[in-house]
């Protein structure tokens, strides 16, 4: 593309815009307003995410020894699982620190327990996390082949509430995902077809002195994408106060300052959210003005 | 240059044809008036020549060749082969003289250069060199459709096509406009003049195709009823 062309779309996709001020305002707060129902849930299933990610691996799992197992027998089998891959810590837990644990949940019901100071129920176990939480399965199938491993018991009903939430996150914000991208071409097409009856005569004239169809969707095309990146900006600056002042008033909490659970910065999400918004507008954009000029097109 | 053969053009809403069977060649070089009342046929022809309509049946070929086939994505290089002016003169109100003249070898991809001097060029052709940085609304309609025809030469087609160039214009003004396109065909552009001006035709002496209901009743050089 020739320099001046260049030049040519770009001020008359920016003339356009500035002319069609109330559309184009009404088009853009539109965009803002769906853009941002998409980026709520969408940083709302990051973070989720990002959480569970987190207790999962606080979690770990627990290795019960056989309660045959000699000590020399424990001591090698802690061996053994630390040079197991992904393997992050092990730690050991005696029958009496099973009691004793069990005794605390217990509380005041101690009578239920009676008798078990002399023959201790409770196995020995290792609490091994890991630094990949994807390998879970591996790392539990190689544990089970070692001696003397009893079995391994996970607590996943957390992990599996969690994912049922995530998952149900992540539905909605595919149907707002598709909800905003149905609403925007609409409106973005409405706009430019405004700009497209305005200049109807200039198009046909275009049209007689022998102007390419894509050269006479050039400017138009421009608009839209000017419409959806301006969109996109204002959005995540609207997205980005409201994320820090909710995020700050979580962080405030009393419950998420009993946990030891961190969420995302606006920071680290910024760029992703910014590309996501960008290819929407983009895209959005260039769809709508398509559109609306199939019509205009035919002469 | 332009030829019809056998075209017959039924629009979908109509109910009878407003072309049939026409057939006729202008030459290169050649000076030709469509004539006619309005409704006959003539406005079909133009669009027709300018691909704006499909004929119903038959062939039109233009530059040696076949347009009925033609696929949409080549019919904006057909139409530079053609410059084009209309009775409403279809100027651009927000841009000047020189601008609407521009404009033609703008959307042809010109080289910024090439338009500076050609721009130039044809606006003292048709004696507007003086009001360049006018804008159309402050011209006179005779001076509006020389813009226009100044637009319509300015990447050098090789036919000129003009529907009813006179029909807003006094006979004065009119006179002058056909000078024009005398002497743009007198440098050998094909030029095809749409016209119902009945004393404008009688005195130029060209080629008169005449039509009537969308038949072509007459075909030969003279006047607009015949040899004068």
């Amino acid at each position: 593309m020739r320099y001046n062309s260049f030049g040519y779309l770009i001020s008359e996709g920016f003339k356009s815009v500035f002319k069609q001020k109330k559309m184009t305002s009404a088009s853009i707060i539109i965009m803002c307003a769906t853009m941002f129902m998409f980026g709520v849930f969408y940083l709302l299933g990051e973070n989720v995410n990002y959480v569970m990610r987190q207790v999962e691996s606080q979690q770990g799992m627990r290795v019960i020894i056989k309660d045959d197992a000699s000590e020399s027998e424990i001591d090698d089998l802690k061996n053994k699982i630390q040079q197991i891959e992904n393997v992050s810590t092990v730690k050991f837990y005696s029958k009496e620190d099973a009691l004793a644990s069990m005794k605390s949940i217990l509380g005041e019901h101690q009578d239920l327990i009676v008798g078990y100071d002399e023959d201790n129920p409770f196995p020995a176990s290792y609490f091994v996390t890991l630094t990949d939480l994807s390998k879970n399965k591996e790392v539990q199938d190689k544990i089970l082949k070692l001696d003397p491993v009893e079995e391994i018991s996970t607590d996943n009903d957390t992990i599996a509430n969690l994912s049922r939430v995530a998952k149900s996150i992540q539905n909605i914000t595919l149907v707002l995902l598709t909800l905003l991208i149905i609403i925007s071409i609409f409106i973005i097409s409405y706009t430019i077809k405004l700009t497209v009856y305005a200049r109807r005569r200039e198009i046909s004239i275009m049209k007689y002195v022998g102007a390419t169809n894509s050269f006479i969707r050039g400017p138009f095309i421009v608009e839209g994408i000017i419409i959806g990146i301006i969109s996109a900006f204002i959005t995540i600056g609207i997205v980005a106060i409201t994320y820090e002042a909710t995020l700050s008033k979580i962080l405030e909490s009393s419950v998420m300052k009993s946990l030891s659970i961190s969420l995302f910065g606006f920071t680290d999400l910024f760029i992703k959210v910014l590309i996501v918004y960008l290819i929407l507008g983009t895209g959005i954009g260039v769809l709508g003005s398509t559109i609306s000029m199939r019509k205009y097109l035919k002469v | 240059m332009i030829e019809f053969r056998n075209v017959s053009k039924k629009y979908e809403t109509g109910d009878t044809e407003a072309i049939h069977n026409a057939n006729f060649k202008i030459n290169k070089g050649e000076f030709a008036f469509l004539v006619g009342s309005s409704g006959s046929g003539k406005s079909t022809m133009i669009k027709l020549i300018l691909k704006e309509e499909e004929p119903t049946s038959g062939k039109i070929i233009i530059n040696g060749k076949d347009t009925t086939f033609l696929k949409p994505s080549r019919v904006p290089y057909l139409r530079r082969s053609m410059g084009v002016v209309f009775q409403d003169f279809r100027l651009l109100p927000d841009k000047t003289v020189y601008e609407n003249v521009a404009f033609a070898m703008y959307v042809v991809k010109a080289t910024p250069k090439h338009i500076r001097r050609q721009v130039p060029m044809v606006l003292s052709l048709v004696g507007l060199s003086e009001k360049a940085k006018v804008y159309p609304n402050e011209l006179s309609g005779g001076e509006q459709q020389r813009v226009a025809l100044a637009r319509a030469i300015v990447n050098n087609p090789a036919m000129l096509i003009a529907d009813e160039p006179t029909g807003n214009l006094d006979p004065n003004t009119a006179w002058d406009i056909m000078g024009l396109l005398n002497d743009i065909n007198l440098r050998g552009t094909t030029v095809v003049v749409a016209t119902h001006a009945k004393d404008i035709v009688d005195k130029m002496k060209k080629r008169v195709i005449r039509i009537d209901q969308g038949n072509i009743i007459r075909d030969e050089k003279g006047g607009y009823d015949g040899e004068i």
